[in-house]
């Protein structure tokens, strides 16, 4: 019956993922590595959004941004060469969700990120600012959250597919009281720094985690939790090629 | 008037509260001075630690420091030290309309206390390009914004300082240039202080030099203000507030619009204003214009000491009735003296970046005027020690107001129009012309003209109480012209 489930939700998915076009240029999101793009980001995410949803694609370039936050049937695509990378100061974390992230999104349906891109973390960068924050005496440790490279809290129907997560300074996915969560295909390496991981799965139902390589700091590299119903992991592997599960 | 002196020593022992707080350099919060890396979020967070620490300066050393949008806090001081750019963001997306306010800017503080932008640095708000990206946007379909006069909405576009309800602010010695919309507003805030700043306004329509709103107890002194539309601009935008008490003195002004201006919102009302040595150069409106169009009143203006160069109006006062919604406008208790203008033949702002628009031809150079309504006059308006060189030619084949009964009374009300000293197109005196008013007082006044005008140098018309002491007239040729014209008039002893 889960199986089934899955099968069902699998199939509606190109229904969306369909939909309408917007290449990330459209909104004046810029490919140099050093625009923060964080707002135009938001801009088209709430723009499609509010067309009724659509695909947000960046071609290949670097696209510096903070957190930005997904909305109902919206998916970004990152294809081939585009790289997502993360901007290098904690404040730019402050625009996420209730999760800090790169890409969160709180309460939201149909939403996805796929493509054959890249999420970068840039965890050198940001810890190094953090370090400087800490010393100066702005931050305290308790106070600091290593933002995720994403996290989505109360979302259904979520799909992310082929893309790379590297260089993450926290978890690489947080998923927190979602369901119809399909991971397919994603490649997480996070190992520029110390305590960095991989998926976590909180709350959540009719998760399908499938094809995956993860390769970060902290075990277990798919955390789960007690409330979790109808978790499925389906050839996830870490480096040496062992079959992983989800922990409870 | 002596009053006056009472609420400036009320506002200069409040500012000196504000006593040397803390400072944190933006660098040590990880700011990057590169022109390129947006600091927003990085300024913000910045400014929320040093307001959850009590209060201090944030520093910034030299170097140009890209921001969008940021809110300062209670005590919290942005110090811009020489050098130092605050850099406007170009992309219109990194910026924020306040719901609250209604209104885009880089910098907000929305009741807020003891705030200020201080030291000797810039806010470049580069505001020509956002402005530029924004109407890509609106052309695309991004934005919705009616893209009147094919410009989008100021209210849409980012000017550089909007403070709202905030008291103790001060704003000294910094640069404030290119915004896209107007560029500095302090709306309804109390003990304003405003020393030593330059400003340089002219990347885009709308870019005024200072918008004060609904104040009480405002100093400006000690600066430069060249702005695209007006420089020293005092509104009433709430028909239940007042901007009032305020100090102008030793400032400068050009402008492709107005130089010192009361509206053109005005609501509420202006009153106990002394404005002190006053230069206006290369603009293209009034010197000094006081507008009461909405409602609102302008009740004991004091300005003393005027240089107006190059300027092509001299003083426009007017009451008009655009929508007043029952409340009834009122202008009295004006004094304007030791003032010296020249006014030019030609285009006083040519060569500016966004000139004034040629508008309300064909007429011959415009008179100074004071110009009520038949049911609203304007009162008690005092001009002493007044010296204006005219070019003269005025030439009726171009365009002609006579002095017949007739044509006199045929010049329009206009009491909706925009106020504007061109409005009513050609007027019949070439010095100045009074309309509608009461207790008009001309104490000492040489009005100069360089060539011969065809007009007489004074029209008064439905005025009561008039005085003139010592009125002046030289112009060339003009053999036994009557050069005071009174029509409807009684004059006082």
């Amino acid at each position: 019956m889960r199986v089934l489930k899955l099968i069902l939700f699998t199939a509606l998915l190109p229904v969306f993922a369909a939909a309408k076009e917007y290449k990330a240029s459209l909104f004046g999101i810029l490919s140099d590595g050093v625009t923060n793009n964080t707002r135009s980001i938001q801009k088209a995410i709430d723009f499609i959004h509010e067309q009724g949803g659509g695909q947000l694609v960046f071609y290949v370039g670097r696209y510096v941004t903070g957190g930005v936050q997904l909305k109902s049937n919206v998916t970004i695509k990152l294809e081939e060469g585009a790289v997502l990378v993360g901007a290098p100061s904690v404040y730019d974390y402050n625009s996420s969700g209730r999760i800090r992230a790169i890409i969160s999104a709180d309460g939201q349906q149909n939403i996805g990120i796929s493509g054959k891109g890249v999420i970068e973390g840039n965890a050198l960068s940001l810890m190094a600012n953090v370090a400087v924050l800490q010393q100066n005496g702005y931050l305290r440790s308790q106070d600091f959250v290593r933002p995720a490279l994403m996290g989505f809290t109360n979302c259904s129907n979520i799909k992310i597919d082929s893309v790379n997560l590297w260089n993450g300074s926290g978890k690489a996915q947080v998923f927190d009281a979602c369901s119809d969560v399909v991971v397919e295909t994603v490649n997480i390496s996070s190992k520029q720094v110390g305590g960095t991981g991989g998926i976590r799965l909180l709350a959540s139902k009719n998760v399908l985690i499938k094809d995956t390589f993860i390769d970060v700091a902290l075990q277990p590299y798919i955390e789960g939790s007690k409330n979790n119903q109808s978790i499925r992991v389906d050839r996830a592997i870490d480096p040496a090629g062992k079959l992983l599960s989800v922990s409870e | 008037m002596r009053r006056k002196n009472v609420f400036l020593a009320i506002l200069l022992s409040g500012l000196s509260l504000m006593a040397a707080a803390k400072d944190y350099s933006a660098v040590s919060f990880g700011a990057k001075k590169d022109g390129m890396s947006l600091n927003s979020a990085i300024i913000q967070g910045a400014i929320d630690y040093i307001h959850e620490q009590g209060g201090g300066r944030l520093v910034f050393d030299e170097g140009k420091y890209l921001t969008g949008t940021i809110f300062l806090k209670s005590n919290v001081t942005l110090h811009l030290k020489k050098g130092a750019v605050l850099l406007g963001s170009v992309n219109p997306f990194d910026y924020e309309k306040n719901k609250y306010i209604g209104w885009t800017s880089m910098i907000f503080a929305i009741k807020q206390d003891n705030i200020g932008i201080t030291g000797e640095g810039m806010i470049d708000g580069r505001g020509f390009l956002t402005a530029v990206n924004m109407v890509g946007n609106i052309q695309k379909g991004l934005v919705t914004d009616p893209l009147k006069y094919d410009r989008p909405n100021e209210t849409n576009r980012p000017q550089n300082i909007y403070f709202r309800e905030c008291t103790n602010v001060r704003i000294t010695g910094v640069t404030l240039k290119d915004p896209a919309s107007w560029n500095q507003t302090y709306d309804q805030c109390r003990n304003l202080y405003v020393d030593s700043i330059h400003v340089d306004s002219k990347s885009y329509w709308n870019n005024d030099g200072i918008d004060v709103v609904d104040c009480d107890s405002v100093v400006i002194k000690n600066s430069y203000f060249d702005a695209a539309d007006d420089v020293i601009c005092f509104k009433s935008h709430d028909a239940t507030k007042i901007c009032q008490n305020v100090i102008v003195d030793n400032c400068t002004g050009r402008s492709s619009a107005n130089g010192l201006k009361f509206g053109t919102v005005s609501r509420g009302g202006f009153r106990n204003f002394k404005v002190t040595n006053l230069k206006i150069i290369d603009t293209y409106r009034s010197a000094i214009t006081f507008a009461a169009v909405d409602g609102g009143f302008v009740e004991n203006i004091e300005v003393d000491g005027v240089r107006s160069i190059n300027t092509g109006n001299v003083i426009y006062l007017r009451i008009g009735d655009r929508w007043s919604n029952g409340k009834q406008p009122y202008m009295k208790n004006v004094r304007i003296s030791n003032v010296y203008a020249e006014v030019p033949a030609t285009k006083p702002d040519a060569g500016y970046s966004y000139e004034g628009p040629i508008e309300d031809l064909p007429r011959n150079i415009s008179p100074a005027s004071i110009i009520g309504l038949p049911q609203y006059k304007i009162q008690d308006v005092t001009l002493k020690n007044i010296e204006i060189v005219y070019p003269g030619g005025g030439n009726p084949h171009y365009a002609r107001r006579g002095l017949t009964r007739a044509e006199l009374e045929s010049i329009p009300e206009m009491p909706t129009a925009y106020p504007e000293f061109s409005q009513f197109k050609e007027l019949p005196a070439w010095g100045f012309y009074v309309r509608h008013a009461t207790g008009i007082r001309f104490e000492n006044i040489t009005l100069r003209a360089k060539e011969s005008d065809y007009r007489p140098a004074i029209v008064f018309d439905d005025v009561q109480q008039a005085s003139f002491n010592k009125v002046n007239v030289a112009e060339p040729a003009a053999k036994s012209k009557k050069q005071v014209f009174l029509h409807n008039t009684t004059r006082s002893k």
